[in-house]
């Protein structure tokens, strides 16, 4: 396995190596080579970010032509579909995507600068999680994984939710990473009764009492929450093993219940951070190509067929880094 | 079981409720006295007749009646609901649903569905319809609620998407339903046979009752008569701009509806009573800025910087100064409407925003100078380096961000405090905040006087 620090930044001829080389139009996915007439591309040719857009490609092998020619820093494709993909018009639908840099994770165990293998884990972990819910509580199906060199893009094409809006995209975002905290008080004829979240097995508390549970195993003594103090955050971390066994009961009684409401509202309050909402949200996205060279830290935008057994350092490596050592 | 109450007391635009509007007929009645609403106004069990502007006279005025009612019940103090009592009486459902299509038709044909009369008659529909479900027994409500469901819901097995333009406009929110595997679960064999054998140690009936139960499937029916009554507002607007005349009646209507809405504002304050009067420009007082306004003014330690300040801070600190009345005016304004000159723009705005970005680290404009012209385009001065009346028009003056959005866009600015659990912009914080600043700071000075003596 290759180590993080051999991730430096792509040399022009590296890039050049890794197209002429090693990369092969097969390793675009089926889903983008389908719709390739309905989607914009851009490229980033020096490192400044992606200026050259609205580029759109006939074949497959005109694709292959550019990159293999051109090189570029950076290859992007629109998560959009369009009529007029040149001119970015005739909106048709868009991907639901769900991008979880290992960087922005609000709550990191290795508290890196940038990303190691530990922080990038982590974003497998969170990525699983999504997919589960996205499966079992929304019934999508036609989800995708990519490794995006930094973390992991997450990518939707069910026909159901292609076409939805901005807003209820938002919505979308909320409940997959518990952004909200639940009800715990409801109604009955002449009574109210309380339900914590972590005694309903099903729907959004369901939902939310896993991201709660990941948040709180995963703090540390220098993570920062809203309203919780060092002395709390101290008793959190010193009770968590009991998270880790799911005897929440016996967790909020040693808190405190007040306590407890802090902890949990200060954990939905970071979770709007698992995801950059605004990929997601952004109906004409443009998203690293998959197959193409993040070539600021040398490693293969990739697609993951299997997110439980893959690992980015053995999986999205170009053969030329091997070769600096 | 008998039902009472007819299906279009609640849903108008049901069968019945349509069935009501063809047996009217044509338009010419809705103006004329009309002897059979003002007895069953008057004869109301709590009706409060003391005065003859409390009964409505005919199909007109019944339409007026209703939009009052809403209007007074959200921002007058001494809202008196004797007043109208009439709009609970089941017996008025005939002129009730005649009363309603009026308000739709009024409101498509003259201001559309965006607009905040349409606003007001779908939100009022979802009040009226909860507060008249709330006068009937447990079993006449539910049987109510079901049969209504049931013509609405195509099948037993509803899919999350279904609901898609509900949860767009926020109307119903995705994480208070209970889904599993796509879709909505609202019956109760349904939600037994997926979920019982997980539940420990509760009744899974109970469970049932208390996380679904009427209280969700009432929610669900409210919301979609309340979306339905939406999309019709929408269709009847498509239609009349293919329409060359409008019925006069209308258009009389949409201008009483909008008087209503206004004479309320004045008389009581925008929104739940917070303030009184109207908000009126005037110099900043940065103490009443929200948290996340608070918070970019200190200047931007690490991500989010160019947005912080471009796409928040700019609208807000622009409103906040020369606008802060347009989300009750809801009118769309330029920067000069308002300053004329563009001084206010100059020696005020603009060094406060500029100082803000200054704050950043790095400095914003110092690090990435061609922001500005974004900053720019944001004020609606077109893509240039400074503001000129001769670019203005060439962008929108941008609104300032919501709370839902900030949230999206800017998550790490969000540490809400108290004021912010009442509010969804952070502007009608300020307009809110503003008034409990001066209050405070005169407290403060008459203290410091009574010292002084």
């Amino acid at each position: 396995m290759v180590k993080i620090e051999y991730l430096t930044p792509a040399s022009p001829e590296e890039r050049k190596r890794y197209y002429r080389e090693e990369w092969n139009i097969k390793q675009v996915p089926e889903y983008i080579i389908h719709s390739i007439q309905e989607r914009e591309f851009g490229f980033d040719h020096v490192g400044r970010g992606p200026n050259d857009r609205y580029k759109v490609f006939r074949t497959p092998d005109l694709l292959k032509r550019f990159l293999k020619v051109r090189t570029p820093f950076a290859a992007y494709c629109s998560v959009a579909f369009y009529d007029k993909p040149r001119r970015r018009d005739r909106w048709t639908k868009a991907e639901l995507v769900f991008d979880v840099d290992a960087k922005d994770i609000p709550v990191r165990t290795c508290e890196c600068e940038g990303v190691c293998e530990i922080c990038l884990n982590e974003a497998r972990e969170i990525v699983l999680g999504i997919i589960d819910t996205l499966k079992a509580d929304l019934g999508l199906k036609n989800i995708h994984v990519v490794y995006s060199g930094r973390g992991y893009h997450i990518r939707v094409l069910d026909n159901d939710v292609m076409s939805v809006n901005s807003d209820v995209r938002s919505q979308i975002v909320k409940y997959l990473v518990g952004a909200d905290v639940p009800e715990n008080e409801y109604s009955l004829d002449f009574e109210k009764v309380s339900y914590e979240h972590f005694v309903i097995p099903f729907g959004y508390p369901n939902v939310f009492t896993k991201r709660v549970k990941y948040a709180i195993l995963h703090l540390t003594e220098n993570s920062e929450l809203d309203e919780v103090n060092k002395k709390l955050l101290k008793d959190v971390l010193k009770h968590r093993q009991l998270i880790e066994l799911d005897n929440w009961g016996m967790f909020k009684n040693k808190i405190g219940p007040q306590r407890y409401r802090k902890v949990i509202k200060g954990i939905a309050s970071i979770n709007m951070s698992l995801v950059d909402a605004k990929v997601s949200i952004d109906l004409k996205r443009i998203l690293r190509l998959p197959s193409s060279l993040h070539s600021m830290v040398s490693m293969k935008c990739t697609e993951v067929k299997n997110i439980e057994t893959f690992d980015p350092f053995d999986d999205a490596v170009p053969k030329f880094v091997y070769e600096r050592k | 079981m008998i039902i009472m109450v007819s299906v279009a007391f609640i849903n108008p635009l049901s069968d019945e409720g349509k069935m009501i509007v063809r047996e009217l007929g044509e338009f010419d009645g809705v103006l004329s006295e009309n002897d059979d609403l003002m007895s069953i106004v008057t004869e109301s069990r709590s009706q409060e007749i003391s005065d003859d502007s409390f009964i409505p006279r005919s199909y007109f005025d019944l339409a007026l009646k209703r939009i009052e009612w809403y209007a007074k019940k959200k921002n007058d103090r001494n809202f008196d609901h004797k007043q109208y009592d009439f709009l609970f009486n089941p017996d008025i459902n005939k002129f009730d649903v005649i009363a309603f299509f009026l308000l739709c038709q009024a409101i498509g044909v003259k201001y559309g569905p965006n607009s905040r009369e349409s606003r007001v008659l779908v939100e009022s529909q979802g009040k009226l319809i909860e507060n008249r479900l709330g006068k009937l027994s447990k079993i006449e409500r539910n049987v109510l609620v079901t049969n209504i469901l049931n013509s609405l819901l195509s099948s037993a097995h509803i899919k999350w998407t279904f609901f898609e333009d509900l949860i767009s406009s926020k109307k119903l929110k995705l994480h208070e339903l209970i889904l599993d595997s796509g879709e909505i679960i609202l019956d109760k064999d349904d939600f037994l046979e997926r979920f019982s054998h997980k539940i420990q140690g509760r009744k899974p009936e109970k469970m049932y009752e208390a996380l679904i139960g009427d209280r969700i499937k009432e929610l669900v029916m409210i919301k979609m008569v309340m979306q339905n009554t939406e999309n019709y507002i929408l269709q009847v607007g498509e239609r009349s701009n293919r329409e060359i005349e409008p019925n006069p009646i209308l258009l009389e209507l949409a201008d009483k509806i909008s008087d209503v809405l206004l004479a309320s504002v004045q008389t009581f304050g925008q929104g739940s009573g917070g303030y009184g009067g109207s908000v009126k420009a005037s110099a900043l007082n940065p103490k009443a800025f929200p948290p996340c306004v608070k918070k970019v003014m200190e200047g931007m330690k690490s991500g989010g910087r160019n947005d912080a300040i471009i796409m928040f801070l700019t609208p807000f600190i622009s409103y906040a100064r020369l606008y802060p009345a347009v989300f009750s005016e809801n009118i769309t304004k330029q920067i000069s409407d308002v300053d004329p000159t563009l001084a206010i723009i100059q020696n005020e705005i603009l060094p406060l925003i500029f100082g803000a970005a200054e704050r950043c680290s790095p400095p914003l404009f110092e690090d990435q100078p061609q922001d500005k012209v974004n900053l720019n385009a944001k004020l609606g001065f077109g893509m240039h380096q400074n503001p000129e009346l001769k670019n203005e028009g060439e962008t929108t003056w941008y609104t300032p961000m919501s709370c839902e959005k900030v949230k999206i866009h800017l998550p790490s600015l969000c540490k809400p405090d108290e004021t912010c659990k009442k509010i969804g912009n952070p502007l009608s914080y300020y307009n809110r905040k503003i008034w409990v600043v001066k209050k405070e700071s005169k407290a403060e000075s008459a203290a410091e006087e009574d010292k002084k003596d």
